[in-house]
Protein backbone atom coordinates (compact mmCIF):
# COMPACT_ATOMS: atom_id res chain seq x y z
CA UNK A 1 0.00 0.00 0.00
CA UNK A 2 1.14 3.53 -0.67
CA UNK A 3 2.92 5.03 2.30
CA UNK A 4 2.00 8.58 1.42
CA UNK A 5 -1.64 7.73 1.08
CA UNK A 6 -1.64 5.95 4.43
CA UNK A 7 0.04 8.91 6.08
CA UNK A 8 -2.56 11.24 4.59
CA UNK A 9 -5.34 9.00 5.76
CA UNK A 10 -3.88 8.94 9.24
CA UNK A 11 -3.55 12.73 9.26
CA UNK A 12 -7.18 13.14 8.19
CA UNK A 13 -8.26 10.74 10.89
CA UNK A 14 -6.42 12.66 13.57
CA UNK A 15 -7.77 15.99 12.43
CA UNK A 16 -11.32 14.68 12.34
CA UNK A 17 -10.96 13.19 15.82
CA UNK A 18 -9.53 16.41 17.25
CA UNK A 19 -12.31 18.49 15.68
CA UNK A 20 -15.00 16.05 16.84
CA UNK A 21 -13.66 15.99 20.40
CA UNK A 22 -13.80 19.78 20.58
CA UNK A 23 -17.27 19.95 19.09
CA UNK A 24 -18.71 17.20 21.30
CA UNK A 25 -17.40 19.05 24.35
CA UNK A 26 -18.47 22.52 23.16
CA UNK A 27 -21.92 21.91 21.74
CA UNK A 28 -22.64 18.25 22.54
CA UNK A 29 -22.75 15.09 20.47
CA UNK A 30 -26.29 15.52 19.20
CA UNK A 31 -25.85 19.06 17.95
CA UNK A 32 -22.54 18.33 16.23
CA UNK A 33 -23.08 17.38 12.59
CA UNK A 34 -20.64 15.58 10.30
CA UNK A 35 -20.44 18.75 8.25
CA UNK A 36 -19.47 20.85 11.24
CA UNK A 37 -16.82 18.30 12.15
CA UNK A 38 -15.47 18.40 8.60
CA UNK A 39 -15.42 22.22 8.58
CA UNK A 40 -13.56 22.43 11.84
CA UNK A 41 -11.09 19.74 10.75
CA UNK A 42 -10.56 21.54 7.43
CA UNK A 43 -11.43 18.46 5.36
CA UNK A 44 -14.22 17.66 2.94
CA UNK A 45 -17.40 16.14 4.35
CA UNK A 46 -16.81 13.15 2.09
CA UNK A 47 -13.41 12.53 3.68
CA UNK A 48 -15.05 12.16 7.06
CA UNK A 49 -17.28 9.46 5.67
CA UNK A 50 -14.42 7.58 4.05
CA UNK A 51 -12.61 7.61 7.39
CA UNK A 52 -15.52 6.78 9.68
CA UNK A 53 -18.73 4.92 8.79
CA UNK A 54 -20.95 7.00 11.12
CA UNK A 55 -21.03 9.74 13.71
CA UNK A 56 -21.28 7.15 16.46
CA UNK A 57 -18.09 5.55 15.13
CA UNK A 58 -16.37 8.92 15.55
CA UNK A 59 -17.62 9.14 19.13
CA UNK A 60 -16.35 5.63 19.76
CA UNK A 61 -12.90 6.55 18.41
CA UNK A 62 -12.81 9.78 20.44
CA UNK A 63 -13.64 7.87 23.61
CA UNK A 64 -11.12 5.10 22.89
CA UNK A 65 -8.39 7.64 22.30
CA UNK A 66 -9.25 9.50 25.48
CA UNK A 67 -9.37 6.32 27.55
CA UNK A 68 -5.98 5.30 26.24
CA UNK A 69 -4.49 8.12 28.30
CA UNK A 70 -6.38 7.07 31.42
CA UNK A 71 -5.26 3.49 31.04
CA UNK A 72 -1.63 4.49 30.57
CA UNK A 73 -1.95 6.39 33.84
CA UNK A 74 -3.58 3.38 35.53
CA UNK A 75 -0.97 0.96 34.17
CA UNK A 76 1.70 3.10 35.76
CA UNK A 77 -0.06 3.55 39.11
CA UNK A 78 -2.00 0.33 39.84
CA UNK A 79 1.03 -1.95 40.41
CA UNK A 80 2.18 0.43 43.14
CA UNK A 81 -1.12 0.76 44.96
CA UNK A 82 -0.85 -0.17 48.62
CA UNK A 83 -3.38 -1.11 51.22
CA UNK A 84 -6.37 -3.40 51.44
CA UNK A 85 -8.44 -4.57 48.50
CA UNK A 86 -11.16 -2.02 49.34
CA UNK A 87 -8.66 0.83 49.35
CA UNK A 88 -7.25 -0.26 46.01
CA UNK A 89 -10.68 -0.57 44.41
CA UNK A 90 -11.55 2.90 45.69
CA UNK A 91 -8.33 4.36 44.28
CA UNK A 92 -8.94 2.99 40.81
CA UNK A 93 -12.48 4.35 40.72
CA UNK A 94 -11.41 7.73 42.10
CA UNK A 95 -8.88 7.99 39.27
CA UNK A 96 -11.73 7.38 36.85
CA UNK A 97 -13.84 10.15 38.32
CA UNK A 98 -10.88 12.52 38.30
CA UNK A 99 -10.32 11.78 34.68
CA UNK A 100 -13.89 11.73 33.35
CA UNK A 101 -15.14 14.70 35.36
CA UNK A 102 -12.74 16.91 33.44
CA UNK A 103 -15.14 16.39 30.55
CA UNK A 104 -18.39 15.17 32.15
CA UNK A 105 -20.51 16.06 29.18
CA UNK A 106 -18.48 13.91 26.83
CA UNK A 107 -18.83 10.95 29.12
CA UNK A 108 -22.58 11.19 29.69
CA UNK A 109 -23.03 11.73 25.95
CA UNK A 110 -21.23 8.48 25.49
CA UNK A 111 -23.49 6.75 27.98
CA UNK A 112 -26.57 8.10 26.18
CA UNK A 113 -25.22 6.87 22.85
CA UNK A 114 -24.94 3.42 24.40
CA UNK A 115 -28.68 3.11 24.09
CA UNK A 116 -29.09 4.65 20.64
CA UNK A 117 -31.11 2.78 18.10
CA UNK A 118 -29.27 3.11 14.84
CA UNK A 119 -25.85 1.76 13.96
CA UNK A 120 -25.48 -1.98 14.25
CA UNK A 121 -22.08 -1.85 15.90
CA UNK A 122 -22.69 -1.23 19.57
CA UNK A 123 -20.46 0.89 21.74
CA UNK A 124 -18.77 -0.72 24.67
CA UNK A 125 -21.42 -0.20 27.31
CA UNK A 126 -20.41 1.08 30.67
CA UNK A 127 -19.36 -1.74 32.90
CA UNK A 128 -17.85 -3.64 30.00
CA UNK A 129 -14.70 -1.71 29.33
CA UNK A 130 -12.35 -4.73 29.14
CA UNK A 131 -9.27 -3.01 30.49
CA UNK A 132 -11.06 -1.58 33.51
CA UNK A 133 -12.73 -4.94 34.16
CA UNK A 134 -9.28 -6.55 33.89
CA UNK A 135 -7.75 -4.16 36.42
CA UNK A 136 -10.57 -4.76 38.91
CA UNK A 137 -10.35 -8.50 38.39
CA UNK A 138 -6.61 -8.44 39.13
CA UNK A 139 -7.17 -6.49 42.34
CA UNK A 140 -9.85 -8.94 43.48
CA UNK A 141 -7.70 -11.95 42.60
CA UNK A 142 -4.86 -10.43 44.60
CA UNK A 143 -7.36 -9.93 47.44
CA UNK A 144 -8.24 -13.62 47.40
CA UNK A 145 -4.55 -14.55 47.50
CA UNK A 146 -3.85 -11.91 50.12
CA UNK A 147 -6.67 -13.22 52.28
CA UNK A 148 -9.13 -10.31 52.60
CA UNK A 149 -11.50 -11.56 49.87
CA UNK A 150 -13.40 -14.85 50.03
CA UNK A 151 -12.37 -17.37 47.41
CA UNK A 152 -15.91 -18.45 46.49
CA UNK A 153 -17.14 -15.08 45.19
CA UNK A 154 -18.61 -14.45 41.75
CA UNK A 155 -16.12 -11.90 40.47
CA UNK A 156 -18.25 -10.96 37.46
CA UNK A 157 -21.35 -10.15 39.47
CA UNK A 158 -19.31 -8.06 41.88
CA UNK A 159 -17.52 -6.10 39.15
CA UNK A 160 -20.72 -5.55 37.22
CA UNK A 161 -22.43 -4.22 40.35
CA UNK A 162 -19.51 -1.97 41.20
CA UNK A 163 -19.42 -0.52 37.69
CA UNK A 164 -23.19 -0.03 37.68
CA UNK A 165 -22.84 2.15 40.77
CA UNK A 166 -19.87 3.89 39.20
CA UNK A 167 -21.87 4.74 36.08
CA UNK A 168 -25.07 5.78 37.80
CA UNK A 169 -23.22 8.12 40.12
CA UNK A 170 -22.70 10.35 37.08
CA UNK A 171 -26.44 10.92 37.10
CA UNK A 172 -26.08 12.15 40.63
CA UNK A 173 -23.31 14.43 39.48
CA UNK A 174 -25.62 15.88 36.84
CA UNK A 175 -28.62 16.21 39.14
CA UNK A 176 -26.85 17.66 42.12
CA UNK A 177 -23.86 19.34 40.58
CA UNK A 178 -21.30 17.14 42.30
CA UNK A 179 -17.61 17.13 41.45
CA UNK A 180 -15.07 14.34 41.12
CA UNK A 181 -14.13 14.48 44.81
CA UNK A 182 -17.70 14.15 46.02
CA UNK A 183 -18.40 11.33 43.59
CA UNK A 184 -15.34 9.47 44.83
CA UNK A 185 -16.53 9.87 48.43
CA UNK A 186 -19.91 8.38 47.54
CA UNK A 187 -18.26 5.59 45.58
CA UNK A 188 -15.97 4.81 48.55
CA UNK A 189 -19.00 4.22 50.77
CA UNK A 190 -20.73 2.16 48.11
CA UNK A 191 -17.65 0.01 47.59
CA UNK A 192 -17.35 -0.52 51.35
CA UNK A 193 -20.94 -1.77 51.52
CA UNK A 194 -20.63 -4.02 48.46
CA UNK A 195 -17.32 -5.31 49.70
CA UNK A 196 -18.97 -6.50 52.91
CA UNK A 197 -20.54 -9.17 50.71
CA UNK A 198 -17.23 -10.62 49.56
CA UNK A 199 -14.98 -9.84 52.52
CA UNK A 200 -13.38 -12.67 54.38
CA UNK A 201 -13.83 -11.89 58.00
CA UNK A 202 -12.51 -13.67 61.05
CA UNK A 203 -15.87 -15.35 61.66
CA UNK A 204 -16.25 -16.64 58.11
CA UNK B 1 -46.73 18.90 33.31
CA UNK B 2 -49.00 16.83 35.52
CA UNK B 3 -47.71 13.28 35.79
CA UNK B 4 -50.98 11.81 36.98
CA UNK B 5 -53.33 9.90 34.73
CA UNK B 6 -56.43 11.67 33.56
CA UNK B 7 -58.71 9.35 35.50
CA UNK B 8 -57.23 10.58 38.72
CA UNK B 9 -57.42 14.24 37.80
CA UNK B 10 -61.03 13.74 36.80
CA UNK B 11 -62.02 12.38 40.21
CA UNK B 12 -60.02 15.01 42.02
CA UNK B 13 -61.33 17.93 40.04
CA UNK B 14 -64.92 16.83 39.45
CA UNK B 15 -67.27 18.03 38.16
CA UNK B 16 -65.57 18.38 34.78
CA UNK B 17 -66.92 20.59 32.10
CA UNK B 18 -67.65 18.93 28.80
CA UNK B 19 -64.82 20.86 27.21
CA UNK B 20 -62.45 19.89 29.98
CA UNK B 21 -63.37 16.26 29.50
CA UNK B 22 -62.79 16.46 25.76
CA UNK B 23 -59.36 17.97 26.36
CA UNK B 24 -58.48 15.17 28.73
CA UNK B 25 -59.55 12.57 26.20
CA UNK B 26 -57.41 14.23 23.55
CA UNK B 27 -54.47 14.21 25.90
CA UNK B 28 -55.01 10.57 26.78
CA UNK B 29 -55.28 9.59 23.13
CA UNK B 30 -52.06 11.46 22.31
CA UNK B 31 -50.22 9.88 25.23
CA UNK B 32 -51.38 6.42 24.15
CA UNK B 33 -50.39 7.00 20.52
CA UNK B 34 -47.09 8.49 21.62
CA UNK B 35 -46.32 5.54 23.81
CA UNK B 36 -47.11 3.11 21.02
CA UNK B 37 -44.94 4.88 18.42
CA UNK B 38 -42.03 5.52 20.81
CA UNK B 39 -42.13 1.83 21.66
CA UNK B 40 -42.30 0.72 18.04
CA UNK B 41 -39.79 3.16 16.55
CA UNK B 42 -37.75 4.73 19.29
CA UNK B 43 -37.67 8.39 20.22
CA UNK B 44 -35.96 9.90 17.18
CA UNK B 45 -37.99 8.04 14.57
CA UNK B 46 -41.41 8.77 16.07
CA UNK B 47 -42.39 12.17 14.70
CA UNK B 48 -45.00 14.49 16.17
CA UNK B 49 -46.90 14.26 12.90
CA UNK B 50 -47.04 10.47 13.01
CA UNK B 51 -48.11 10.50 16.64
CA UNK B 52 -50.91 12.97 15.86
CA UNK B 53 -52.03 10.89 12.91
CA UNK B 54 -51.99 7.68 14.95
CA UNK B 55 -54.24 9.37 17.50
CA UNK B 56 -56.51 10.58 14.70
CA UNK B 57 -55.70 14.22 15.42
CA UNK B 58 -53.94 17.20 13.97
CA UNK B 59 -50.33 18.12 14.67
CA UNK B 60 -51.73 21.27 16.28
CA UNK B 61 -53.52 19.13 18.88
CA UNK B 62 -50.14 17.83 20.04
CA UNK B 63 -48.77 21.32 20.55
CA UNK B 64 -51.96 22.45 22.26
CA UNK B 65 -51.37 19.77 24.89
CA UNK B 66 -47.59 19.44 25.08
CA UNK B 67 -44.72 21.88 24.74
CA UNK B 68 -42.92 19.67 22.22
CA UNK B 69 -42.06 16.07 21.45
CA UNK B 70 -39.66 15.90 24.38
CA UNK B 71 -42.46 17.00 26.70
CA UNK B 72 -44.84 14.39 25.30
CA UNK B 73 -42.18 11.72 25.73
CA UNK B 74 -41.56 12.78 29.33
CA UNK B 75 -45.30 12.67 30.03
CA UNK B 76 -45.51 9.15 28.61
CA UNK B 77 -42.67 8.07 30.90
CA UNK B 78 -44.20 9.84 33.89
CA UNK B 79 -47.56 8.18 33.36
CA UNK B 80 -45.81 4.80 33.16
CA UNK B 81 -43.80 5.48 36.29
CA UNK B 82 -46.95 6.39 38.14
CA UNK B 83 -48.67 3.16 37.07
CA UNK B 84 -45.64 1.09 37.99
CA UNK B 85 -45.16 2.81 41.35
CA UNK B 86 -48.80 2.06 42.17
CA UNK B 87 -48.27 -1.64 41.35
CA UNK B 88 -45.07 -1.74 43.38
CA UNK B 89 -46.72 -0.12 46.39
CA UNK B 90 -49.45 -2.74 46.30
CA UNK B 91 -46.93 -5.56 46.00
CA UNK B 92 -44.89 -4.11 48.87
CA UNK B 93 -47.91 -3.82 51.15
CA UNK B 94 -49.01 -7.40 50.40
CA UNK B 95 -45.62 -8.89 51.24
CA UNK B 96 -45.04 -9.63 54.84
CA UNK B 97 -41.85 -11.59 54.35
CA UNK B 98 -38.27 -10.64 54.98
CA UNK B 99 -36.76 -7.55 53.41
CA UNK B 100 -34.92 -9.58 50.75
CA UNK B 101 -38.09 -11.24 49.51
CA UNK B 102 -40.04 -8.00 49.56
CA UNK B 103 -37.40 -6.13 47.58
CA UNK B 104 -37.17 -8.96 45.06
CA UNK B 105 -40.93 -9.07 44.55
CA UNK B 106 -41.28 -5.30 44.27
CA UNK B 107 -38.44 -4.94 41.79
CA UNK B 108 -39.47 -8.01 39.81
CA UNK B 109 -42.77 -6.19 39.24
CA UNK B 110 -40.68 -3.43 37.66
CA UNK B 111 -38.82 -5.87 35.44
CA UNK B 112 -42.06 -7.53 34.35
CA UNK B 113 -43.54 -4.12 33.51
CA UNK B 114 -40.60 -2.86 31.44
CA UNK B 115 -39.78 -6.16 29.72
CA UNK B 116 -43.13 -5.86 27.96
CA UNK B 117 -42.01 -2.58 26.36
CA UNK B 118 -38.26 -2.85 26.12
CA UNK B 119 -37.76 -0.47 23.15
CA UNK B 120 -39.50 2.31 25.11
CA UNK B 121 -37.20 1.65 28.03
CA UNK B 122 -34.21 1.77 25.75
CA UNK B 123 -35.31 5.14 24.39
CA UNK B 124 -35.83 6.34 27.96
CA UNK B 125 -32.33 5.19 28.91
CA UNK B 126 -30.79 7.09 26.02
CA UNK B 127 -32.79 10.20 26.87
CA UNK B 128 -31.96 9.83 30.52
CA UNK B 129 -28.26 10.18 29.89
CA UNK B 130 -28.68 13.27 27.75
CA UNK B 131 -28.13 16.21 29.92
CA UNK B 132 -30.75 18.81 30.15
CA UNK B 133 -31.52 20.48 33.44
CA UNK B 134 -35.31 20.43 33.08
CA UNK B 135 -35.40 16.83 31.96
CA UNK B 136 -33.10 15.78 34.77
CA UNK B 137 -35.56 17.22 37.26
CA UNK B 138 -38.55 15.43 35.69
CA UNK B 139 -36.68 12.16 35.55
CA UNK B 140 -35.50 12.56 39.12
CA UNK B 141 -39.09 13.10 40.29
CA UNK B 142 -40.10 9.98 38.42
CA UNK B 143 -37.36 7.90 39.98
CA UNK B 144 -38.11 9.40 43.38
CA UNK B 145 -41.50 7.66 43.43
CA UNK B 146 -39.94 4.24 43.10
CA UNK B 147 -36.91 4.97 45.23
CA UNK B 148 -39.20 6.03 48.07
CA UNK B 149 -40.91 2.63 47.94
CA UNK B 150 -37.53 0.92 48.41
CA UNK B 151 -36.78 3.32 51.22
CA UNK B 152 -40.05 2.38 52.89
CA UNK B 153 -39.20 -1.33 52.69
CA UNK B 154 -35.79 -0.78 54.32
CA UNK B 155 -37.11 1.56 57.02
CA UNK B 156 -39.76 -0.98 57.90
CA UNK B 157 -37.04 -3.63 58.23
CA UNK B 158 -35.12 -1.32 60.53
CA UNK B 159 -38.26 -0.64 62.57
CA UNK B 160 -39.12 -4.32 63.02
CA UNK B 161 -35.57 -5.19 63.96
CA UNK B 162 -34.66 -7.22 60.89
CA UNK B 163 -32.02 -4.63 60.06
CA UNK B 164 -29.68 -2.73 62.30
CA UNK B 165 -30.77 0.74 63.31
CA UNK B 166 -27.40 2.33 62.51
CA UNK B 167 -27.41 1.48 58.80
CA UNK B 168 -27.18 4.14 56.12
CA UNK B 169 -30.56 3.63 54.46
CA UNK B 170 -29.90 6.16 51.68
CA UNK B 171 -26.65 4.48 50.72
CA UNK B 172 -28.26 1.03 50.66
CA UNK B 173 -31.26 2.28 48.66
CA UNK B 174 -29.01 4.00 46.13
CA UNK B 175 -27.06 0.81 45.58
CA UNK B 176 -30.17 -1.34 45.24
CA UNK B 177 -31.58 1.20 42.79
CA UNK B 178 -28.34 1.20 40.75
CA UNK B 179 -28.31 -2.59 40.66
CA UNK B 180 -31.96 -2.76 39.62
CA UNK B 181 -31.57 -0.18 36.87
CA UNK B 182 -28.25 -1.36 35.53
CA UNK B 183 -29.63 -4.86 35.01
CA UNK B 184 -31.79 -3.51 32.21
CA UNK B 185 -28.59 -3.52 30.16
CA UNK B 186 -28.72 -7.28 30.40
CA UNK B 187 -32.26 -7.24 29.04
CA UNK B 188 -31.42 -4.80 26.24
CA UNK B 189 -28.12 -6.30 25.09
CA UNK B 190 -28.11 -9.89 26.27
CA UNK B 191 -31.75 -10.90 26.05
CA UNK B 192 -32.19 -11.58 29.77
CA UNK B 193 -35.76 -12.48 30.68
CA UNK B 194 -37.62 -11.89 33.94
CA UNK B 195 -36.06 -14.89 35.60
CA UNK B 196 -32.56 -13.89 34.50
CA UNK B 197 -32.97 -10.33 35.73
CA UNK B 198 -34.37 -11.26 39.14
CA UNK B 199 -31.70 -13.95 39.50
CA UNK B 200 -29.02 -11.34 38.95
CA UNK B 201 -30.69 -8.92 41.35
CA UNK B 202 -30.86 -11.64 43.97
CA UNK B 203 -27.10 -12.07 43.87
CA UNK B 204 -26.57 -8.32 44.04
CA UNK B 205 -28.83 -8.03 47.07
CA UNK B 206 -26.93 -10.88 48.69
CA UNK B 207 -23.76 -8.84 48.45
CA UNK B 208 -25.12 -5.96 50.50
CA UNK B 209 -28.09 -7.10 52.61
CA UNK B 210 -26.35 -9.56 54.98
CA UNK B 211 -24.11 -6.87 56.43
CA UNK B 212 -27.15 -4.67 57.13
CA UNK B 213 -29.03 -7.41 58.94
CA UNK B 214 -29.26 -7.59 62.68
CA UNK B 215 -27.90 -11.07 62.87
CA UNK B 216 -25.43 -12.21 60.28
CA UNK B 217 -27.26 -14.97 58.46
CA UNK B 218 -25.06 -17.87 57.53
Amino acid sequence: MGGIRDAQKQATRERVLAAARELFVDIGYEAATIRMIADRAGVATGSVFTTFPSKIAILRAVMDERLERLFLELDAVVPHLRGSTVVRLCSVMAMHYDFEMRRPRLFTTYLAANFEWSDGEPLITFGRQPRLVGILRDILTAGVTGGDVRSDIDVNVFIDFLLAAYGFNYRLAAQEGLGAGELSDIMDRQIALMFSGIARNAAG
Amino acid sequence: MNPFPAALIATAAAPMTRRGLAKLRTREALLAAGKRLFTERGYEEATVRDIARAAGMSTGAVFANFTDKADLFQQVLSQDAWTLAETMRQVASLRDGCVRETLLTVLAAGYAFHLKQLPLLRAACAEGWRQDAAREVTSRDRMRQIISILEGVLRKAVANGEMRSDIDVDLAVDLIWHAYQSNYRLAIYDGFDLEGLTGRLERQLDLILPSLAHRQAA
